[in-house]
Parts: structure tokens; sequence; C-alpha cells
């Protein structure tokens, strides 16, 4: 079951043409911003202010293979090349000597980079932005609570206020009311309250569509696609959320996996055990996810991407700018956070039947030993791999199939 | 050496003397708390004894590597193998800030591992969300923390805390905020009264005794300033990564170095922003301006600091000292380097309250070929 799903190919299509266009128009001296993937693009949406995903770039670039030598031209200029560099890739892009030889023809020089002020390092990359002739820096505050309800997922649509908590709302809707008056004032561009809350119903009704999707590969028997077939069909739109062709395009993937599932395809007709995969992709080695299949009939069913669209992103009710802030204000919280972490993957792994989960966990350890414990006291094997063990580098490809052969064999079909 | 020098450094060093003696002698409660954004007023004003909690360099933080995963500042890991290990003695409750992202890190393991009942005994944990950027939606948020701990530390005091024990309280840290910015001049005058080690071990006992015996002993210290003994040596700034104990300071001084200030909050940086009236909403600007520290301050407010800060101290040359997993330094330094024009050096990816060889090796460089050790 090999075949290519059409959304995923009908959505990369899409975002090679519009990054085309967007370097069209920015050669003709528009406004161009560069944001970090948990900003609340939607407000630039709205403004009709073209944006670029920090983390996509850098995933082009890193894909092209050229993400070394970017982090060389950080390097030169006396900055890490080993500190955040999915934040930094980008940045490296305003210092390339060659840009007409970057990807995909080269980022444009964003006029307004936003980023909230996560973690130590990532306000400093924008910083340095920030001293690039042309272009502004707009700091979000990242705001933390003391004291959380645990079932996020359940309140998040409509009783955001509950779950984020009302003094990081305050704060966060007041950084945004600040940040339209700056985009108002830089770019001469009007925030409209008809055209926002068009928006806002828009990427609600994309994510609806997301939740579906999930819920069908959740029920279904067998696991209808392999799990990285998903990613485009859900990111590439998430990129573009609040646009009419990303809620289109939710709904196309929802329509090709419905249609799946009522043929009966199967990823694995021998499947005998269902799988999860945490953890970011291992990107230098997809065929990973498949290589149990036919060995083992184990099948990995679940990765983060559609489920986090699913959950973590309606929102409904209320003021819709108060409504924006509950969506991004706690985003990465949902991911990483314990205990909101731990009990969403829980939650998740019961609700698509896993027999087992594995979990990659990096060195930048966030959450995860919680995570891991939170799964095992619910009864469900967790095979913990090690990010240096699984470095592209250092990755010695046979034993790590070995390591996940001999744990299903010992913990996941030991349960049949 | 001085009797209050003595009292002073060794409270800095032994860490829970002060508060074993505060529980023996008074009965009385005592706060661990993690980082300088915590609002320390509030527990004094309560009748509780703050102790910032530190780590420890030579001891393996085995547990807190388990929890937080070994890609975080080793600091934090310490501190929650140490507070496992109830290395603190009894604590009747922890406030721990967002100073840097690895307290932040450190906070929600602690939540967790009481919800999921793992740890016995970890008394309870409270963040106080104090954020930074120059924006007045973000003193109404810093308030609302406030106000937020405020009542957790009247839960745990059992009694509230009125405005006049706030404003007690608010007057007795800045007393101690005048006392160690007089205490950081006598590592400034030529010769040095009192080496970079001294200085840090000092300022370190001021957030382990209480408020008021803390000021005695700088008053004391600063009374017998003319006897304290000469130092000499090469004099540097030190910046980057922040040091709960004094152990690099040593090795810094031990090649010849003298370090005659620094920008981090072990330190100079501790009392250099003060409260500018007796009040709540003072104390919340207070806090928000605090700084600028490397994980929370922008590239240039922190390259300015520097600067002027350096130059203050007559600092002959800058060492950035940037631990293993301690990102932000290393993005300050250029611009930091830039600023000041002195001679400087990158020590980066540092173990933690050591230099490694190539470090070492790096600072002969800074040296002239005259200097001499003291
Ligand atoms: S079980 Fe193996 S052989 Fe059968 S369809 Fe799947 S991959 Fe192919
Ligand atoms: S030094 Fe402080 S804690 Fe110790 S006995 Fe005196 S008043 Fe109490």
């Amino acid at each position: 079951m090999n075949a290519r799903l059409a959304s995923a190919s009908a959505a990369t299509a899409y975002q090679r043409q519009w990054f085309a266009d967007l370097r069209k128009e920015a050669a003709q001296g528009g406004d161009l911003a560069l944001v970090n993937a948990d900003a609340p693009q939607e407000i630039f949406r709205t403004m009709g202010i073209p944006y670029v995903v920090n983390q996509w770039w850098s995933s082009i670039v890193t894909a092209k293979r050229r993400a070394q030598d970017y982090l060389g031209l950080l390097a030169e200029r006396g900055y890490p090349d080993d500190s955040e560099q999915y934040s930094s890739i980008p940045l490296a892009s305003a210092f390339d000597p060659d840009p007409a030889d970057a990807p995909w023809g080269g980022l444009p020089r964003p006029t307004i980079v936003l980023a909230e002020t996560t973690g130590d390092v990532s306000r400093k990359i924008f910083d340095i932005w920030d001293t690039q002739p042309g272009v502004s820096f707009y700091p979000l505050e990242s705001a933390a609570e003391n004291d959380v309800p645990t079932r996020w997922w359940e309140l998040m649509p409509r009783d955001w206020e509950q779950a984020v908590g009302s003094d990081r709302l305050d704060l966060m809707t007041g950084e945004l009311e600040g940040l339209i008056r700056f985009l108002e004032q830089t770019t001469g561009r009007v925030f409209s309250e008809t055209r926002f809350a068009e928006v806002m119903d828009l990427v609600n009704e994309q994510q609806e569509w997301n939740r579906r999707t999930r819920d069908l590969i959740a029920r279904a028997r067998p696991c209808p696609l392999p799990v990285n077939d998903s990613i485009p069909s859900v990111m590439i739109p998430q990129w573009h959320r609040g646009t009419v062709w990303a809620r289109d395009a939710a709904r196309a993937f929802h329509d090709e996996v419905a249609e799946r599932v009522s043929a009966g395809t199967a990823v694995c007709p021998g499947e005998r055990a269902r799988l999860m995969w945490i953890g970011r992709g291992l990107w230098f080695d997809l065929d990973f996810y498949r290589r149990f299949e036919e060995s083992h009939g184990a099948v990995f069913v679940w990765s983060m991407y559609l489920a986090i669209a699913a959950d973590g992103y309606l929102r409904y009710g209320g003021d819709p700018l108060r409504a924006l802030a509950a969506r991004f204000a706690a985003f990465s919280d949902q991911l990483y956070t314990p205990p909101w972490s731990a009990e969403w993957y829980v939650k998740e792994a019961r609700h698509h039947g896993v027999d087992g989960v594995v979990h990659l966990v990096s060195e930048d350890a966030r959450g995860s030993y919680f995570t891991t414990r939170a799964l095992e006291a619910a009864g469900i094997p967790v095979l913990e791999l090690h990010a240096d063990n699984v470095d592209a580098r250092s990755a010695d490809g046979d034993a790590l199939t070995r390591t996940v052969g001999d744990w299903l064999e010992r913990r996941v079909h030991a349960g049949d | 050496m001085s009797a209050a020098l003595a009292q002073l450094t060794s409270h800095g060093t032994d860490r829970r003397t002060a508060a074993d003696d505060w529980r023996a002698r008074h009965h009385g409660a005592v706060i661990g708390y993690v980082g300088a954004d915590v609002p320390v007023e509030y527990i004094t004003a309560a009748g509780l004894l703050p102790l910032r909690l530190s780590g420890s360099p030579g001891t393996p933080s085995t547990a807190g590597d388990r929890y937080l995963g070994t890609g975080l500042d080793p600091v934090a890991r310490s501190v929650l193998t140490r507070l496992l290990d109830h290395d603190f003695g009894p604590l009747d409750g922890i406030v721990v800030s967002r100073d840097c992202e690895a307290s932040l890190r450190l906070f929600y393991a602690l939540r967790e591992l009481r919800r999921v009942d793992l740890a016995s005994a970890l008394p309870p944990v409270h963040l106080v969300d104090v954020l930074h950027l120059p924006h007045r939606t973000t003193t109404r948020y810093v308030r609302a923390k406030l106000r937020q701990l405020r009542a957790t530390v009247e839960t745990w005091a059992g009694r509230s805390i009125d405005d006049a024990a706030l404003a007690d309280a608010i007057a007795v840290h800045e007393r101690l905020r005048d006392l160690l910015t007089r205490v950081a001049a006598l590592r400034r005058l030529r010769p040095a009264r009192l080496t970079g080690a001294q200085a840090l071990s000092v300022v370190a006992a001021t957030t382990a005794l209480p408020a008021d015996r803390a000021t005695a002993l700088l008053e004391e210290l600063l009374t017998e300033a003319d006897l304290l003994p000469e130092h000499e040596g090469h004099r540097v700034f030190v910046t980057g990564s922040p040091h709960d104990t004094a152990h690099v300071y040593t090795a810094l001084e031990d090649a010849g170095l003298l370090v005659v200030g620094e920008d981090h909050d072990w330190g100079d940086l501790l009392s250099l922003r003060r409260t500018a009236a007796p009040t709540e909403d003072a104390l919340a600007e207070r806090y928000q301006y605090n700084g600028p520290t490397a994980p929370r301050a922008s590239i240039r407010d922190r390259a300015e600091h520097t600067r002027r800060a350096a130059q203050d101290c007559g600092a002959e040359a800058l060492v950035c000292y940037a631990r293993v997993h301690d990102d932000a330094p290393r993005w300050d330094y250029p611009a930091q380097r830039a600023a000041t024009g002195l001679p400087s050096v990158l020590l980066s990816r540092q173990p933690y309250g050591a230099l490694d060889d190539e470090a070492v090796q790096a600072l002969t460089g800074l040296r002239p070929h005259a200097a001499v050790a003291r």
C-alpha cells in the first residue's frame, strides 16, 4: 500500500506555487513577515500580510542539505552553530553570500519578524534579525501557569479561559492588541474585525476536519495509511490556516482517508500490533516506520502532527482576539509540559487502541520521563529511544531495527 | 581575616547552616527558592526564611538527570537532585521563578513529581512567573503573579501579610542591596580588598541568612574594610552563566586573574535594581525590570550593560563563561565583545563548577606576560 495520497501531492504543489508568488510580491518591495511556528499567524492572515513560518523554512533548507552551510555562516559571525538550529538556520539566509543558489530560489528578506520569548535563546536569534537593515522584531511574552486543569483537550475548544487561565489571557490579549497597532503603523494595512471573524471560523472548520480524520484513523482496523504519509496533508494546510484553500485541503484529506477506510485499505493487512510514535520524526530514515510491518505485523498508527491539529487549535466563543490568545498562549504546553503532555499521550494511546509506544527522547527531554511513566502506568508498553542512538550520523540502522524488533517480541506480542 | 568576612563566606558555602539554626532556635519555617526573580520580600514579610537553592558541582545528579534529561543546565539537575535527597533540610515550601528555561523545567518536574506521587515528602511548590518585556501589559501580569505568590506565602505561613509588614520587608531588602553595592566596591579598589571568589560568597551568604542578620554582617564587614588583606591580579569582568558556587572564580583567580565584577545574578546583578517605593506595585516593577540577565534580556541590553559595568569596574579583560547547556551567553558574546572593546575570551560548554583544559589554555592568552599571581 504505497500510493501517495493525492491530498499530499496537492498540498506540496500548492506550497511551491505559493512560495513563488510570495517571492514575486516581495521582490516588488511588499511587506513580508517571518514568524515562529507557534506565533499568532491569524493576525497576519487577517491583515493580508504574507508570512513565512521560520521552522518550515528551516525544514526546507535541511531537506536540501544546506543546513551545515547555513550554520557555518552563523559560526563565521561568532554565533553558536549547535544551539536551537531549527530556529536559527533561517537567520543564516540573511547572511547568504549567494542567495540565488538557495533552496526554492531563497527566502526573501523579511520586513517584520515575530517570535515569542520562549526558552533562553529564541529571542536572541530574533534580536540578530532585528539588527539587519529593514527588519523589525516584535517580541511576544511567553507566560507559564502555576496550576492547570489536567484534561485540557476537553476544555480548550470552549472553556479555554479555564484551561489557560485569565492572567495569561489578559497578558496575551494585550500583547496582540499591541501587535495589531504595530502592524497597522508599519504596514499601513487595516485589521478588520469582520475579516478576523472569518479567519477564526475557517481555522476552526479546518481543525474540525482534522479532528474527524484523526478519529477515523483511531477507529479504523486495519490502519488505512502509513503514519508519515499524513504529515504534508496536515502540516502544509496548517501553515495556511485561515484560508479557504487550507480548510478545503483538510477536508480533501479527510475524504481520502474515509474512502480508504470504507474500501478496507490496509497499510499492513497482517496488522497485529498498533504502535504510536512520540517525538520528532526520523527524517533521515522514513522507511523505519514501515520496517516492522512484514516482520512483526506492527504498524505505526499515530504521530503528533495530526493529533495536535485535531486537539490543539479549536477555540470557540468569547472575544475572538482573546480566543486567538488562548490558541497560542499555551500551545507548546499541550505537547511538552506535564501534566498536560503526559495525560494527553495516554488519552491518545487509548483512543487509537495502541499496543505499544516508541518514544524518541531527545537530549532536550521536555517532560519525556513523565510521558513514559504515565503510559506505562496506564499499562501501555513504551520503548524509549534516545536521540544520541538514533542521530543520523551515529545511527546504526540495524541496531535500531533489532532493538525495536526485540521489544515488539518481548513486550508487545507477549501481551497478545 | 575579618570575623564578619569569615562568617559570611562560611554561610555562602555551607548554605544550610543558617536555615538549620533558624529552625532550631525559632521553630521558623524555611522556604527554598530558585532564581533571583523570586520576590523574597513576601517570604521575609511573612516571618519565614527564604533560602536560595544552589547546586553541588561535585556530586552526581542522577535523579535530576532522570527527571529532567541530560540536555538541561546542570545546575537545575543538581538542585532537583538535592531537593529529592533532602539536602537542604526540611523545607516548608518551594518558590520557583522563570529566570531561565531550566528553572521552569525544574518547576514542572517538581509539580509533576508531587502530582503523581513519585517523590516522598516534597513540600508544596509555587511558580512565580515574573516576565521582563518592557511593556505595561507585562507590569500588570507581574503584579497579578505577585499577588498570587502573596496568597500562597500567606497560606504557608498561616498568617496574612499586611501592607506595613510588606513595606518593612521591602526596606530591609533594599538596605541589603545598598550594603552589597558598597561591599562590591571593595573588590574594585586598587589594590582590591576582596577577591572575586570572596565577593561571590558574600553575596551568596545574603541569600541564605535571615535578611537582618545578613545586613548586620555586611555592616560589620564594611567597618573592617581597612584591615582586609590586599589582592592583586589581572582584572577581569565575568559575563555568561551564573555561578551558584565559587569554584570557577577560585579557578580563575588561581590562574592569576582577579574577578572585579560580573553581570550574573549570583553576583553584582543581584543588588543592581532597586525598588522605587515600599509598595506592591513598585515591587512588581522592580522584578519586571530586574536584570538584564543572559537568558531573559535582549542582546542589545546585555551588551550595553556589560560595557558599562566592565568599565565601571576598571576591568582589563572580559571572560565569557558559558556552562554546558546554558546557551544564551554564547549568543550574547559577539555583541558584548564588540561593545566592551576589551581583550576577551569565550569559554564554551564548560562543565558545571569547573574550567576544562581548553579553557585554562585560552585564559593564558588573556594575561599579559608581566602579570603576577597573587
Ligand atoms: S504485511 Fe508486509 S507483505 Fe503484507 S502488505 Fe504489509 S508490508 Fe506488504
Ligand atoms: S542568626 Fe538569625 S536565625 Fe540565627 S539565631 Fe540569630 S536571629 Fe535566629
